[in-house]
C-alpha cells in the first residue's frame, strides 16, 4: 500500500517537472533511439557528398592542398573536352546494362531450380553461393588462367570441339564480356539466396489452385511465381544496378580497365583522376556523375514498380 | 563525508595536472618526426633504419624518429591524404615515378641550403645524372638513397637444358645482344614449353609496367619517348627499330610472353624476367640455378635504365629545418655506405667500394658488377613528365593495338605521338 502510495507521488512529481506532453516525448524518445544511426548517416554520407558537390565546383590539388573556384568548368571539361571520360562512361553503361539482366535472369531461374528439395539441392546451393565469400583477388587470378589465349582452359575445351577461341582479356572484342560474364557468375549467388528466400514464403495454395484449374507450368510462373516476387526482384535488380555502377576491383584485378581502356568505368576514371593526377575538383565532378547515375536508376526503377507490382505493402 | 571526497580529488587532480606540466617542461618541447616508408619497420632493413634514427636522436636532444609504414601498393594514395591531414608527416620515401607531380606540386621542401653549406656531407659526391629529377633550378627536392638498374634475373638451368648460350656466356663472347637472347629465348619456348622472357615484373599487358618493359629496347636502339624539349620521338626510325625488335619477338619469335598469357618466372614457367635487385629476394630458396645479367645491347649499345627512391621532406611540416637534417643524416657518406647493403646508392665514393660486391651472398661479385655497379652509373631514369598520369592513360590505347600480331608498329606510334603530344607540350 504505502509502495503504492510512493509510485504515486513519484509519478506526480514527475508530470509537474515535465515540460513536454505525451506526444512530445514519445517524439523525443523515438529521435533519441533513431539518432545514433542518423549521426552515422549524417557524418559518414551525407556531409562527404555535400563536400564531393561542393568540391566538383573547385579546381582542387590534393598534393599540392591548392584549389579555386572553378564554376562549371569541370563539368563542361566531362561534357566537352574529355576522350577518355566519354569512352569510360560508355564502357560503365554496357558493364551495367550486360551485367543486371544476365545476373537478376540467372538468379531468378537459378532460385526457381533449387527451390524445390530435391537430391542435393543444399550442394548446388552452397556451390552457387560460395563464390559470393571468395575473395575477389582469388576470383581474379583464376579466372585469368581459365581465360587466356593460348594456353587457357577455355579456350583448351572450345579446341577439343574444333572451335577457336579468341584472346577472352585481351580482345578488345571480348574483354568487356569476359569481365561480365566473371562477375556474373562472382555474385549472382547472392541474389540467388534473396530470391530463394522470396520463393519460400509464397504459399503452396496458390500454385496448386493455379494447378487445378489446368495453369501450365510457364503460365504458373509468368502469372503467379514472378508477381509475388516483384518487390523482391525490385530490390535485386536496384541492388545489382547500384554495384554494377561502383565496380571497381574486379575490373582492376581482371584487365586494370584494358584492352585499350575498352574496360575502364566511371569508378576507375574517379580512382585516377583522384590519386594519379590528384585533380581532386575534376574527380569529384565524376563522383557526381556517378552519384546522379545511379539515383536516376534506382528513381526510374522505384518508379516503375507501381506498374509490376501488385502486392506491395 | 561527500565533500570530503570531492576535496581529495581536487587534489589528486591538481598534483596530475602538475606532473603533466612538469614532464612537459622537462622535456623542453620535444620533437617527434614521422617518416613515412614502404618496408616494414620490424624487417632487417627496417631495423638498420631504427639504428640510424637512434644515432640521430642521441646527436640532436629532444628529437625522437618515427617511422610510419605504408603498404607500397597503397603508398602514393595514403600519402598525399596524411599530407592534407591535420598531423601530416615531416618526411618520407618517394619513386622516381611520381617525382615530377609532387615536385611541380610545391608540397616538398627545399633541401638545397642544408646540404650545399656542409663541406663533410660533400654534395658533389651524389651522381648528377641521379640527381637530374630531383632538382628543378637550383632548389634540390629530394636525395636518392636508392638507385637500382633494371636487369635480367635468368633460369640458368633452362638455358643448358635446350643447350643455347645463358647471357652470362653470351657476354663473355661478346655477343649479347637482344637479337641473340631473341634467338635463345625462341628455342627455349619451342624445346622447353616455357615463355622466354616475363616483362617487368609481369606488368607489361596490365599497362602497369609498359614503360619499364619497352624504354630498355627502345633505348637500346637509340630512341626514347621523349626529347628534353617534350617532343614525343616514339615514332623516330631507331624507336620504331627497338619497339619492332620487341614486337617480333612477341609474335614472330614468340620469345616474350603473349599477350594475357598468365607466366611467373619464380614457378619455372620463363626463362628470364626483367626487374631489378629486389626482384632476387623470392629466389634465396629456388629450385633453379639462377643468375643476375645486364639489359642485353641493341644496334646503340647497351642503354642503362635505372629506377629510384629518394628520401624527401614535406614543407607544411612544422619541424622541417629538423627533418630537412635527418634527410641529411641518412644521406651522408658513413650512412650511405650501411644503406648500401640493401638498396644501390648514388654516392660515385660508395660505388667504387666493394662493400656493394659482395652484399648479396646469392649473386657472384662478377654479376654484382656487371648488371648492378656499372648500370647505377651509366644509368638513366625512366622518361618523365608532370602530366605522366595522363600521358600514361593516353597511351595504352596505342599499346594496346602494338600487342597485336598484325599491328604496323610505325602507324601505331604516330599516332600514339599524335595522341600524347598536346600531353607533353602542355
Amino acid at each position: 500500500m504505502s509502495a503504492f502510495t510512493n509510485a504515486q507521488h513519484q509519478q506526480k512529481k514527475y508530470y509537474r517537472t515535465s515540460r513536454l506532453t505525451l506526444k512530445e516525448r514519445d517524439s523525443l524518445f523515438g529521435y533519441l533511439f533513431v539518432s545514433p544511426m542518423l549521426i552515422g548517416f549524417i557524418l559518414t554520407v551525407l556531409v562527404p557528398l555535400g563536400m564531393v558537390f561542393y568540391y566538383s565546383f573547385q579546381t582542387r590539388n590534393m598534393l599540392a592542398q591548392t584549389w579555386s573556384y572553378a564554376g562549371l568548368d569541370n563539368y563542361a571539361k566531362l561534357l566537352g573536352g574529355d576522350p577518355i571520360f566519354s569512352k569510360v562512361l560508355g564502357n560503365t553503361l554496357i558493364f551495367t546494362a550486360g551485367l543486371v539482366p544476365l545476373n537478376v535472369i540467372l538468379a531468378l531461374v537459378l532460385a526457381v531450380l533449387l527451390n524445390r528439395l530435391m537430391h542435393g539441392s543444399t550442394l548446388f546451393r552452397v556451390l552457387f553461393f560460395a563464390p559470393v565469400v571468395t575473395s575477389a583477388a582469388a576470383w581474379a587470378i583464376v579466372w585469368r588462367f581459365v581465360l587466356q589465349g593460348e594456353n587457357g582452359t577455355l579456350n583448351s575445351i572450345l579446341g577439343m570441339a574444333g572451335i577457336e577461341g579468341p584472346n577472352w582479356l585481351r580482345d578488345p572484342n571480348w574483354a568487356m564480356f569476359s569481365v561480365i560474364f566473371t562477375r556474373v557468375l562472382k555474385n549472382v549467388g547472392l541474389n540467388m539466396i534473396i530470391l530463394l528466400a522470396a520463393l519460400q514464403s509464397i504459399p503452396r495454395e496458390y500454385e496448386e489452385a493455379a494447378q487445378v484449374d489446368g495453369a501450365t507450368v510457364w503460365g504458373r510462373f509468368i502469372n503467379i511465381t514472378v508477381p509475388l516476387l516483384g518487390p523482391t526482384l525490385l530490390l535485386t535488380t536496384v541492388l545489382t544496378v547500384v554495384g554494377s555502377l561502383k565496380v571497381f576491383d574486379h575490373i582492376v584485378l581482371m584487365t586494370n580497365g584494358g584492352p585499350a581502356n575498352s574496360t575502364m568505368v566511371l569508378v576507375n576514371y574517379v580512382y585516377f583522376q583522384a590519386f594519379k593526377v590528384f585533380d581532386t575538383g575534376y574527380a569529384s565532378a565524376l563522383a557526381m556523375i556517378l552519384f546522379v547515375l545511379a539515383l536516376g536508376a534506382t528513381v526510374i526503377q522505384w518508379q516503375l514498380r507501381k506498374r509490376f507490382i501488385y502486392n506491395e505493402v | 563525508m561527500y565533500h570530503d571526497f570531492n576535496k581529495k580529488r581536487l587534489v589528486v587532480l591538481f598534483f596530475t595536472l602538475m606532473l603533466m606540466v612538469i614532464n612537459v617542461a622537462a622535456q623542453d618541447n620535444p620533437i617527434v618526426l614521422r617518416f613515412t616508408l614502404w618496408i616494414p619497420v620490424d624487417s632487417p632493413r627496417g631495423e638498420l633504419f631504427a639504428e640510424i634514427a637512434e644515432e640521430f636522436s642521441a646527436a640532436n636532444a629532444g628529437v625522437s624518429i618515427q617511422y610510419d609504414y605504408i603498404p607500397f601498393a597503397d603508398y602514393t594514395t595514403t600519402l598525399p591524404l596524411q599530407l592534407s591531414g591535420s598531423n601530416p608527416p615531416d618526411a618520407g620515401w618517394l619513386t622516381e615515378n611520381v617525382a615530377p607531380t609532387w615536385v611541380q606540386s610545391g608540397i616538398l621542401a627545399d633541401l638545397s641550403a642544408s646540404l650545399l653549406a656542409d663541406e663533410a656531407y660533400d654534395f658533389a659526391d651524389l651522381a648528377p645524372s641521379a640527381m637530374e629529377l630531383w632538382r628543378s633550378g637550383d632548389p634540390i627536392f629530394g636525395v636518392p638513397f636508392s638507385t637500382s638498374p633494371f636487369l635480367l634475373i635468368y633460369n640458368r638451368d633452362l638455358f643448358e637444358a635446350v643447350g643455347v648460350d645463358a647471357p652470362d656466356v653470351m657476354i663473355e663472347n661478346g655477343a649479347y645482344t637482344w637479337e641473340n637472347l631473341a634467338v635463345a629465348l625462341k628455342t627455349i619456348r619451342e624445346e622447353a614449353g616455357v615463355a622466354g622472357l616475363q616483362s617487368f615484373n609481369g606488368g607489361l599487358y596490365s599497362g602497369e609496367r609498359v614503360w619499364h618493359t619497352v624504354i630498355p629496347l627502345v633505348r637500346a636502339y637509340g630512341g626514347d619517348a621523349w626529347d628534353a624539349d617534350n617532343t614525343c620521338t616514339l615514332n623516330s626510325p631507331e624507336s620504331v627499330a627497338g619497339l619492332q625488335v620487341f614486337h617480333d619477338m612477341i609474335f614472330t619469335d614468340r620469345s616474350i610472353e603473349a599477350p594475357g598469357e598468365v607466366v611467373d618466372f619464380y614457378t619455372g614457367s620463363a626463362a628470364v624476367l626483367m626487374g631489378q635487385l629486389s626482384g632476387v629476394g623470392p629466389l634465396a630458396e629456388a629450385s633453379f640455378d639462377w643468375d643476375i645479367a645486364p639489359l642485353p645491347d641493341g644496334a646503340a649499345g647497351r642503354a642503362s635504365v635505372v629506377g629510384q627512391a629518394a628520401f624527401v621532406v614535406f614543407n607544411n611540416s612544422p619541424n622541417r629545418d629538423t627533418a630537412i637534417e635527418f634527410v641529411k643524416f641518412l644521406t651522408n657518406k658513413e650512412n650511405t655506405l650501411r644503406i648500401a647493403r640493401y638498396f644501390p646508392p648514388i654516392r660515385v665514393s660508395v660505388l667504387e667500394t666493394d662493400v656493394l660486391l659482395t652484399a648479396n651472398p646469392t649473386i657472384a661479385a662478377k654479376s654484382m658488377k656487371a648488371a648492378v655497379i656499372d648500370a647505377t652509373l651509366s644509368g638513366r631514369v625512366l622518361p618523365s613528365h608532370r602530366n605522366f598520369p595522363t600521358i600514361d592513360l593516353t597511351s595504352r590505347a596505342y599499346w594496346d593495338q602494338l600487342w597485336s600480331p598484325d599491328a604496323d608498329v610505325q602507324l601505331v606510334m604516330d599516332e600514339m605521338c599524335a595522341a600524347i603530344q598536346p600531353l607533353l607540350s602542355k
